[in-house]
Order: C-alpha cells, then structure tokens, then sequence
C-alpha cells in the first residue's frame, strides 16, 4: 500500500537517480530500469512504462517496461497525439485513464496485459520533449490527481539525468561511428605516396569531415575530401550515408563531375536536410592525369617539384544537397613526377584571427614536393601549430612517386578467392609502370604473376578459406616475385589442366617453387639489365 | 572483380563472330564460356572469336578456348581466332600450343571463305 508520504520517500528513493552518473548503471537502459522499478513499488502498479521520442519528434517509442514487457519487444510506436502515451506527449499534460479500452487507447499489449486504469506523464527536461512514463493497473485501482502529481514528481526528477545520458550515448555513437567510417589505413598504391590526418574540434566531439582514399578496378585512385554541415550524431550518420553512396558511384564512372551529380541527387532525395562540400579527384596513377570537381569545396594546392606551390583552379559548383540540377564541372592538371597535392577541410586554413586567404598563403608557402608523411606533419606543424582547432580538421596528402628511383616493393595480402584476382594484377600493373618495365615485359610479368595468383586460388586451400600474398621488389639486377600461400597445392585435376606452370616457365628468367609445410612459395625472377634507361 | 564482355558481330554464310573483350580468369571464365555457348548455335558452319580487345588472359581462360575447340571439334563447327600479332594474349596462346589447334588471324584480316 502507500507509504504515508510518498512524495518524500520518493525523494529518497531518486535523488540517487537524478545525479548524472550514479544509479546502478550509466546507460539510459540502466537509468530507465531503476525508475520503472522505483515507481512500480511506490505506487502499488502492476505495470510500468517509459517511451522515448525518436529522432523524428513524430514518434514515441517504447523504451523500457515492467509488466508490459511485450511493448519493448514489439518495438511499439505511438504517433505524438494518437493513442494514450501519444495524448501525454502532444499535449504535455498527465492524463489519468479510469476505464481501459480500444477507443482510450490504441497498443494493443496495453489492453493484452489486462491493464485497465492508467496514469501517464510528460518527461520534460526544461522545454524539450524527451518521451513520456506511464504506470497502469490491472485490478481495482485507480488513479487520482494525487498519484498523477507522484508521477509527474518522478518524471522531473528523472529527465535531466536521462537527457544528459542520452546525450552522452549519442556523443559516444557518434565518435565510434566516426572512427568506424575513417579508412583505418590509407590502401596501398603504386605510383602514389599518401597521408593524412584528422583532428576532431577542440570539444572532442566528432562531426561530418571525411577523406576517403579508393581504388577501382579500372586503377584509377579517388582521393575525396568531404565535410557535412553540422556536428554529432546526425552529421556522423548522414557523413556514412554520403561516403557509401560516393564509393558506389565511383565504381561507375570516372568523372568527378558526373560522381558529384549522381551524389547530389542522391542527397536531395533521400537525405533532404543534409548539405555537404566534397572535393572529389582521380588520379591515374601511371600517367599522372588528375581530374576533379567541387562542390562548394576549397581548392587543393599543389606543387609541382621544386616551384611554389598553387591554388588548383577548380570551378566551385554548388555544395551538395542544395539547389536543383545545375551543370557540374571537372578541371584536369597533370601530376608530373613528384608533384604533391594536398586536400583538406575548411578548418584547417580558417579560423578565429585568421582568414582564410592568410591561412591558405600559408599552406602554399608549406606545401613542398616530399615524402607524403614529412609534408603532412610539415603542414599541420605551419597550420596548427600548438592551438587547439575550433572545427574539425582534415588533410590528405598525396605525392607521385619521383622517377628514377627503384619503386618501393609492393606487398600486398588477400583472401585466396577468384575475386582478388583482378585487384591484384591492377595493382602489379601499377607497380610495373612505376618501375619503369617495358611494355613487353611487364606483359610477361603481369601474366606470370596472374598465373601464379590463380594456382593459389584454384590448388592451395580447397574448400577451407586462406589468404595469397605478393611481393613484387625491383633489384639492381631484375624483378622479382614472391607468390606465398599457406595451404598444400593438390595436383591439377580435370582435364586439360596444368598449362598454369607451362605458362610460368616461359614468361620468366627463372621460376622457383617452394613447397613447406607452411605453405607454398612461387619466386619468379626477370633479369633486367638495365631500367634506368627505358 | 575481372568483367568481360561478349559481344556477337554478325552471322555470315553460317560463321558466326564474337568479339570478346575485357580480362578472363578464374572469377569470370565460367560466364564467359557460358555467354560464348548461348551464340554458339547447332547450325552453324563455324565460330569466330574476336580476341582484339582482350586485355588478360590466364591459363583458366585457355582452358576455355582449348575446351570450346574441342567441343565444336565434334560438332564439326571450325573454330577461328583473331589476335593481334605480338600481343600478350597471342603470347599466351603461343606459348600453350592452341596455335596448333585453331587457326590464327590477325584483325582486320578476311577468314577463309
């Protein structure tokens, strides 16, 4: 029965609650759970019930339950003004129920649970809306303005605690999505040295700048710099949404401008709300050709060897997710050999005492022709210094690897399944035009190695799963390639079969199978004379 | 992923061509003999295989080209390739002996009639 003040006792019961991280657990699970029970017990009700505004605002969704259990499980939704819990939101008031019916309510596991008096009250933390907290009765009870003032006085005490939970919740969800999304390292590639660095705003939460490094099959490399108005959680969200999307289109056209319009649409329709500059480029790494366009994006900076470095002119089209279909526009430059190019967000040249044009001055009197890594630091050094950033801040740096020098080996790992194949020889295709092999040549290698991939896949593992590595150096006197395996090649089976080894015995100088218990090695060797020269 | 593309050129006096372009290896080599076979109809006199704008091919997709001969071999249908002289795909045919098998032509050059 009740307590003689219950007011008080309750009092007792929550002030435990209502500091931010006490109770028994720190998630709004934990904080939900300990209030259901409390007013459960205080109250002499048989059933309880917290539900939680979505996102939206258009919605209440069933967050927590005791005695109704099934509303949690169901995953109940109740549209703000329908139904009991949707009259409490919408009109910010408690509401007591004496008589339980279809017409007074419209969840069904209320009526299910034999629940026939209820009382319901906003969760208000100041003006905003949080959800709402009901508790209800199966047998002769009923509830009065008393109970409803009980109610309302555990509903107040508990909605700070549980605003600033959640809120923590959705700063942690938006971090650990953020550093989910970040390529945790930039691919490996041929012909291009990259790097890159992201600085989340002094307060430590995580907003919706982006890079993102692809290759395609086509060995064409997107460098993307991206950056999503907004903070937290939703420009984390809609930051994923967009750098999906883009990966997808760019497995489909090689045209940053097309790329951009295919996303732009792609933004307006579905993610209406959400605005976005992208800097979007593809490089060929064996030529050198860069193509890009900008959607409201700042212009990267370029040098090309030795000489100063300069703005890219790239014609600034309208950011994503405003405006309606206007032409896009791609520029082209050449990266010769050891030309750098740096990409980044507006928060590295902008901020508080200095403009943007002082900021950008500077990253053209930093950029320099280097290892990708030393530049990076060199910029963030020149631009960052030691002051905390007042906005996020990204930069990607990425230098044609210089002529002349042997390349640096190419080592590569990948599931021994027929898909890798292709990215595989791509990237040895690459290597090759880095280290300079002539056409003939590299056409011999590309398929000797080809061959000794598809042994790999086709004869090391069986039905099991495992993995084939590359290693592809350049020596003073040739090219060599390493194919390692950890499986037990079996003998060719079917017919026709083992033209694969024929196949390596005359596109190489000198081929040398390992086999080991661990595994199987194929070393192929190409005497190249003399490189330097073609 | 390794994409392909089989396209057929035309029937002439019972001869059908097909230009096959794009890499072969093991992820794709069943499709592709199964898109060369879906053109290879019962009637025909002989079969032409356009190979100018292959770009890879791998001992997966010799063994294509070895088991297609074969089976149109007993079908009595003639098999022809067209590859470019000097390129790595008549390169790899060379080296694997499909030379003596079926006959070569480089493109742009009229078959038998």
């Amino acid at each position: 029965m009740l307590a003689d003040d219950p007011v008080a006792l309750l009092d007792g019961r929550l002030d435990v609650l209502g500091a931010p991280s006490s109770g028994t657990g720190n998630t709004v699970e934990d904080l939900l759970s300990d209030v259901l029970d409390t007013v459960l017990g205080l109250m002499a009700a048989d059933t309880a019930a917290v539900l939680l505004l979505d996102p939206s605002g258009r919605f209440l969704v069933a967050a927590a339950a005791r005695g109704l259990e099934a509303e949690v499980r169901q995953g109940a939704r109740v549209a703000l003004g329908t139904g009991f819990a949707g009259r409490v939101a919408a009109q910010r008031r408690s509401i007591v129920v004496d008589e339980v019916s279809p017409s007074t309510v419209v969840n069904p596991v209320l009526i299910a649970a034999g629940v026939r008096a209820l009382v319901g009250v906003p969760l208000l933390a100041g003006p905003e809306l949080l959800g709402v907290l009901h508790v209800g009765a199966r047998g002769e009870r009923r509830f009065d303005d008393a109970d409803a003032a009980l109610l309302q006085a555990a509903a107040d005490r508990v909605a700070p605690a549980l605003r600033i939970r959640a809120r923590q919740a959705d700063r942690v969800a938006a971090q650990a999505l953020h550093r989910s999304l970040w390529p945790a390292a930039l691919p490996a590639v041929p012909g291009l040295d990259l790097a890159a660095r992201y600085v989340p705003a002094g307060a430590g939460g995580a907003s919706g700048d982006w890079y993102d490094v692809l290759t395609v099959p086509t060995g064409a490399v997107w460098l993307v710099m991206g950056d999503v108005a907004g903070h937290g959680l939703p420009a984390a969200v809609a930051m994923g949404r967009l750098r999906s999307a883009l990966r997808a289109y760019a497995l489909e056209t090689d045209d940053p401008a097309e790329l951009l319009r295919r996303l732009d649409r792609q933004v307006r329709h579905f993610d209406p709300g959400v605005m976005a500059t992208v800097l979007c480029a593809v490089v060929d790494p064996s030529c050198g050709r860069m193509s890009l366009s900008s959607a409201g994006h700042p212009p990267p900076v370029v040098t090309v060897g030795s000489g100063p470095a300069a703005t890219v002119e790239v014609p600034a089209d309208l950011p994503l997710g405003v405006g309606g279909e206007r032409p896009r526009r791609t520029a082209s430059l050449l990266l010769t050999r050891g030309a750098t190019v740096c990409l980044y967000t507006d928060g590295l040249v902008e901020r508080r005492g200095r403009s943007l044009d002082d900021g950008l001055g500077i990253l053209r009197r930093t950029l320099r022709s280097g290892p990708a890594e030393e530049v990076c630091a060199a910029v963030m050094a020149a631009l960052v210094g030691d002051v905390a950033a007042d906005d996020d801040i990204a930069v990607l740096v990425a230098r044609r690897t210089p002529g002349g020098a042997r390349p640096e080996d190419l080592v590569l790992d990948a599931p021994a399944t027929p898909p890798s194949l292709q990215p595989l020889r791509q990237a040895t295709r690459m290597w090759l035009a880095d280290a300079r092999v002539d056409r003939r040549r590299a056409a011999d290698v590309l398929l000797a190695v080809g061959e000794a991939l598809a042994n790999a896949v086709e004869h090391a593992y069986g039905p099991r799963r495992g993995g084939v590595a590359l290693r592809m150096r350049a020596e003073e006197s040739g090219i060599v390639a390493e194919v390692r395996d950890t499986g037990r090649w079996r003998a060719p089976r079917g017919q026709r079969r083992g033209r694969g080894l024929t196949l390596l015995d005359a596109l190489s100088d000198e081929v040398r199978i390992d086999r080991t218990d661990d595994g199987t090695t194929v070393v192929l060797r190409w005497n190249v004379p003399d490189r330097s020269g073609r | 992923m390794t994409t392909a593309t089989v396209t057929p050129l035309g029937t002439a006096d019972g001869v059908c061509t097909l230009a096959v372009a794009g890499e072969v290896d093991l992820a794709n080599a069943a499709e592709v003999e199964d898109r060369i076979l879906d053109h290879t109809a019962n009637d025909l006199v002989g079969v032409v295989l356009d190979l100018d704008g292959l770009d890879y091919l791998d001992s997966t997709g010799l063994r294509l080209l070895f088991t297609l001969a074969a089976r149109l071999e007993i079908s009595q249908i003639g098999l022809e390739l067209v590859v470019t002289a000097g390129s790595p795909v008549r390169r790899a045919l060379e080296i694997t002996g499909m030379t003596r098998m079926v006959s070569l032509r480089p493109p742009g050059e009229p078959g038998p009639t």
